[in-house]
C-alpha cells in the first residue's frame, strides 16, 4: 500500500526521482492511467498485486472516494499499511511500497511524493497510473524547475532548486479545503527496496550528519586507504620476517663417510641428534642391497620414533607406529612408510646425502636411483 | 626395582590418608547417629529433607557398623604411623596375587569393554546407586584401593607424577557429579510419576543475590585461589629436559584433558582425529540446543523424561571422552603400548600391531596384488587405479554416511523423523555416526587388526 508521503522525510534521491516520473508522467498519456485496476494490467504492478493482494482491498475504495469519510479511511488504512491486515501485524511486517495504489484524488503535495516515490520504486511506468490528471497537473506546478533543466543527471544546483520547491510546498498543503486534508500523520514502517533500491528516508538530523559525509568523504576514504596501507606494511613485514638474510642450519648436502663403515643389516643412528636421519643397510626392500638414509620423522604426526635394535624396528612413542628396518609401516596408525632422502656416492667416494629432496615409496619414488646407493 | 619398592615416606603420607577416612567416617556416623538413634530418643517431630531417604533413620545396627569400620581406619592409620624400622617389611599393601590378576587385565579392547559395561550397570542400577548408603561405600572402596595400589612402586608412578594429580581428583569429581545427577533425576522420576511437585518447585532454594549468592561466591573464590596457591607451591610443575626436534620423550603424552584425542590419533589419521572429528565434536556440542526437540525436563533434572539426550551426551562424555582420559593416563607406556596400572614400564615390551588396510585384505582375498597404475601414467589414470583399489572402502564409507541416515530415519528413529523434520534429523544422525565411528574403528583394529577402511596415502586421505 502507498506510504503516506513524508515531506519531511524527503531525500534529494527522492527529489530526483519525483522529477523523472514526472517527465515520464508528462510523456505519457492522462487517461491511459485512469483506473488504478487497468494500471495494474501492466506487468509491473500485476507483481505488486500479487505481492499483497491484500493491498488491493484498501485500494478500491480509493479509487472511487465518495465522501470525506472515504477518503480518510483510505488514508488510514494505507497509513496501516496492510489492508485487511491487522494493525498490530503492521508494524512487524512492513509493507512494499506499492504504486498505483495511491489514493484516487491526490490532494496535496504528500500525494504527489507518494507517486514520486512509488515511480521510483516501479521503474517510471506507474506513475502514469497513479497520478490523475489533477495530480498531474500539481506536479507539474511543482516540479516544473527541475524538469525545464534537468538532463541525465541534475546539477546541485537543481537539486537545491527542487528542494526549496519543496519545503515551500507546506503552504500549498495548508491550502487544500478542511474536509480533503489526510489525517495526522501515523507511523510509516521502513520500505522494502523493491527494484531499485531506494534510499531510508532519514531524520532532518541524521540528513545533517549525511551531508556531512558527503562533503567530506576523502576523510573516511583516507582512513580506510591509511588502514589498509598499514596493514599491508605489517604483512610484508611479517613475510620478510619469514625469508631471513641468514638461515642458522646446517647445509642440506653433507658427508657422511665411506658406504664402508655402515655393515650389512645395521642401521646406525649416529645421525639422528644432528641431521635428523638414519643410515640403514639392509636388502629387505625388494631384494636390493642398498645403503639408504631414512628420515626420522614418523608419517602419522610427525614424532621422531626410535629404533629399537631388539625387535628390529623403529617405534614412535607418541601414538605407537612401528616401522621395519627398511622404513616401511606395518603397525600403529602411520599410514606409509618413512621417507627416504637423497644418498649418493660422492667424487671422493664418501656417502653424501641431500636432505633438500625426498623419496615416498607410496609414491614409487623409492625406485628412483638418486634414494639409495647400491651395494 | 624392589629396593625402592616401599619407602617411609610412603607410609607415612598413607597414614594421614587413612586418618582422613577415619574421620571421614567417624563424621558419617555420627550423622547416621543423629539421624536414627538420636532422634528416636529426642523425638524430634518433623523429618528433614535427608530423611525421606533413610526411612525410619538409620538403624543402631547401622551406626555401630560404621562405627567400627571408623576405628578399623583409625588403627590401619596408626600402624602406618607407628611403622617398621624397615619400610620392606611391611604387610598393609596390595597382595601380588591381586596386582598380577589385573595386569593379566591390561588391554585396550578389554578395558572399553569394562568402561562400557560400567556405563550401562550405572544407568541400570541407577536406583540402587543414588542410595547414599551405596555412594559411601563405592567411595571407601575406591579410596581403599588407591590406598594399596600406592604401595606398588609402578603405580605411585603414575599417579604421583605432579601433573596426573588432577586427573585422580577428577576421577573423583565425575563421579560425584554422576551420583548426584543420577540422585535428582531419579527423585523428580519418581515424584513424576507419583503425581507430585518436582523437586525443584517444592524445595525452591532461591536465595537472594545479595548478600546470599555474592557472599557464596566470594567465599568459593577465596578458597580456590588459596588451594590453587598451595597446589603451585607444594606440587612443582613438571619440567622435563630441553625440547629437541630430534628426540622425543617415550612416551609422549598429551596435556591430561587432550589424552582422549591422542587416543583417537591411534586409530585414525592426524588429518581425521586432529582436525575433523574434534571440530565435529565442537559444532555438535554448539548444535545440541537446536537439534533437541525433546521439550520436557527443562529447568529440571529427570532422567525418564529426556532419556535419549542424556544417554548420548553421556555416552560421549563418559566412555568415549573420560574413559579415553584414564586410559591414556594410567594404561599407556612407553611406545604407547599398553600396560597394566602395576606393570613396570619396560620400552621393549612387544606388542604384535601388525595392522592392514582394508584394500590390502581385500585384494589377498581376491587372490591378487592391488592394481598400481602403470609407471610414468598421468594422474588421472593414477586417480582411477587408486579409486578400483580403494573401491571397497569407499563405497563402505559412503554407505554409512549416505544410506545409514535415511535407514534410521524409517527404522528406529521413525518418531525422532517425524518430529524432526529433515534437516534437524539429517544433523542428529550425521553426529551420531561420527560419534559412533571411534568405537566401530577400536572393534575394527582390535578384531581385525585393521589400519585404514580407505587408505590413500598418495592424497593424504585415510579413514
Amino acid at each position: 500500500m502507498a506510504e503516506i508521503p513524508d515531506r519531511k522525510n524527503m531525500t534529494t534521491a527522492d527529489i530526483l526521482a519525483f522529477c523523472r516520473a514526472e517527465v515520464a508522467s508528462a510523456q505519457s498519456s492522462a487517461p491511459e492511467a485512469e483506473p488504478a485496476a487497468e494500471a495494474s494490467a501492466d506487468e509491473e504492478a500485476w507483481e505488486v498485486a500479487e505481492e499483497s493482494a491484500q493491498a488491493e482491498a484498501p485500494a478500491a475504495p480509493a479509487k472511487k472516494p465518495t465522501s470525506t469519510k472515504d477518503i480518510l479511511a483510505a488514508a488510514r488504512a494505507s497509513a496501516a499499511g496492510g489492508g485487511d491486515k491487522p494493525a498490530e501485524k503492521a508494524s512487524a511486517k512492513p509493507p512494499t511500497a506499492k504504486k498505483g495504489a495511491p489514493a484516487a484524488k491526490p490532494t496535496s503535495t504528500k500525494d504527489i511524493l507518494a507517486a514520486a516515490r512509488a515511480s521510483a520504486a516501479g521503474g517510471g511506468d506507474a506513475p502514469a497510473a497513479a497520478a490523475k490528471p489533477a495530480a498531474a497537473k500539481k506536479k507539474q506546478q511543482a516540479a516544473a524547475p527541475a524538469a525545464a533543466g534537468s538532463g541525465e543527471k541534475p546539477s546541485v544546483k537543481e537539486m537545491l532548486a527542487a528542494f526549496r520547491e519543496e519545503r515551500s510546498a507546506p503552504a500549498v498543503a495548508e491550502d487544500v479545503p478542511e474536509g480533503e486534508k489526510r489525517p495526522p500523520k501515523m507511523p510509516v514502517p521502513p520500505r522494502k527496496p523493491k527494484k531499485k533500491p531506494l534510499p531510508e528516508p532519514v531524520a532532518q538530523d541524521r540528513r545533517a550528519f549525511l551531508a556531512a559525509l558527503l562533503v567530506i568523504p576523502s576523510a573516511f576514504a583516507a582512513a580506510w586507504v591509511m588502514l589498509a596501507t598499514t596493514t599491508a606494511a605489517w604483512g610484508l613485514a611479517l613475510l620478510r620476517f619469514a625469508l631471513p638474510n641468514v638461515l642458522v642450519e646446517p647445509p642440506s648436502k653433507f658427508k657422511i663417510g665411506p658406504p664402508g663403515d655402515y655393515d650389512f643389516g645395521t642401521v646406525s643412528t649416529k645421525w639422528k641428534a644432528e641431521r635428523g636421519i638414519w643410515v640403514v643397510h639392509t636388502d629387505r626392500y625388494k631384494g636390493k642391497n642398498v645403503i639408504v638414509a631414512l628420515s626420522t620423522v614418523c608419517t602419522h604426526l610427525g614424532c621422531t620414533p626410535n629404533w629399537l635394535e631388539g625387535e628390529q624396528k623403529f617405534k614412535c612413542p607418541c601414538h605407537g607406529s612401528g616401522f621395519y628396518v627398511d622404513g616401511i609401516n606395518f603397525e600403529g596408525p602411520a599410514p606409509r612408510p618413512l621417507e627416504r632422502h637423497g644418498i649418493a656416492v660422492a667424487a671422493d667416494g664418501m656417502l653424501e646425502v641431500d636432505k633438500s629432496i625426498k623419496f615416498q615409496e607410496e609414491m614409487g619414488q623409492w625406485e628412483d636411483a638418486k634414494s639409495y646407493v647400491e651395494v | 626395582m624392589h629396593g625402592q619398592d616401599l619407602t617411609s615416606e610412603v607410609i607415612f603420607g598413607l597414614g594421614w590418608l587413612y586418618l582422613l577416612l577415619a574421620v571421614m567416617n567417624g563424621i558419617w556416623t555420627y550423622r547416621a547417629y543423629m539421624a536414627g538413634p538420636a532422634r528416636h530418643d529426642h523425638e524430634s517431630g518433623e523429618k528433614g529433607h535427608e530423611g525421606e531417604h533413610w526411612e525410619d533413620g538409620p538403624s543402631l545396627a547401622y551406626t555401630t557398623v560404621w562405627s567400627i569400620i571408623s576405628m578399623g581406619y583409625f588403627l590401619v592409620a596408626v600402624a602406618h604411623f607407628s611403622g617398621t624400622s624397615d619400610p620392606e617389611a611391611f604387610l598393609i599393601r596390595m597382595p601380588e596375587f591381586v596386582k598380577s590378576a589385573v595386569d593379566r587385565l591390561a588391554d585396550p579392547a578389554l578395558y572399553f569393554a569394562g568402561s562400557i559395561i560400567a556405563f550401562v550397570l550405572v544407568v541400570v542400577l541407577r536406583r540402587y546407586l543414588i542410595n547414599p548408603t551405596t555412594a559411601w561405600v563405592l567411595l571407601n572402596i575406591s579410596v581403599v584401593f588407591m590406598a594399596l595400589s600406592m604401595t606398588d612402586y609402578d603405580f605411585r608412578q603414575i599417579v604421583g607424577k605432579p601433573d596426573n594429580v588432577p586427573i585422580v581428583s577428577m576421577l573423583f569429581i565425575v563421579g560425584y557429579f554422576t551420583w548426584l545427577y543420577f540422585r535428582r533425576a531419579v527423585d523428580n522420576d519418581d515424584r513424576i510419576a507419583a503425581g507430585k511437585s518436582l523437586y525443584e518447585q517444592e524445595d525452591n532454594d532461591k536465595v537472594l543475590v545479595w548478600p546470599d549468592l555474592v557472599y557464596t561466591e566470594l567465599i568459593c573464590m577465596v578458597a580456590l585461589t588459596a588451594l590453587l596457591v598451595v597446589w603451585g607451591i607444594v606440587l612443582q610443575a613438571p619440567l622435563e629436559e630441553p625440547a629437541s626436534a630430534v628426540k622425543t620423550p617415550n612416551p609422549s603424552k598429551a596435556p591430561w584433558y587432550f589424552l582422549g584425542l591422542q587416543e583417537m590419533l591411534v586409530y585414525y589419521d592426524p588429518w581425521m582425529a586432529g582436525v575433523v572429528l574434534p571440530s565435529i565434536i565442537l559444532v555438535g556440542l554448539m548444535a545440541l540446543p537446536y537439534i533437541d526437540f525433546n521439550k520436557r525436563g527443562n529447568g529440571y533434572y529427570s532422567f525418564n523424561e529426556r532419556k535419549f539426550a542424556v544417554l548420548t551426551f553421556m555416552f560421549g562424555f563418559l566412555p568415549l571422552w573420560i574413559g579415553l582420559i584414564i586410559l591414556g593416563t594410567f594404561l599407556r607406556g612407553p611406545n604407547w603400548n599398553f600396560f597394566g596400572i602395576y606393570e613396570p614400564w619396560d620400552p621393549h615390551k612387544l606388542e604384535v600391531l601388525n595392522n592392514v588396510n582394508l584394500s590390502e585384505m581385500f585384494w589377498e582375498k581376491m587372490g591378487r596384488t592391488p592394481p598400481v597404475a602403470p609407471s610414468g601414467s598421468g594422474a588421472g589414470t593414477q586417480f582411477l587405479y587408486i579409486m578400483l583399489r580403494e573401491w571397497l572402502g569407499l563405497v563402505l564409507v559412503l554407505a554409512y554416511l549416505v544410506i545409514l541416515p535415511p535407514l534410521l530415519a524409517v527404522t528406529i528413529f521413525r518418531k525422532f523423523f517425524a518430529r524432526m523434520g529433515f534437516i534437524r534429523f539429517f544433523v542428529l544422525a550425521n553426529l551420531l555416526l561420527f560419534m559412533a565411528c571411534l568405537p566401530i574403528k577400536m572393534l575394527l583394529r582390535w578384531s581385525f587388526n585393521l589400519k585404514y577402511i580407505v587408505a590413500i596415502p598418495e592424497y593424504f586421505f585415510n579413514i
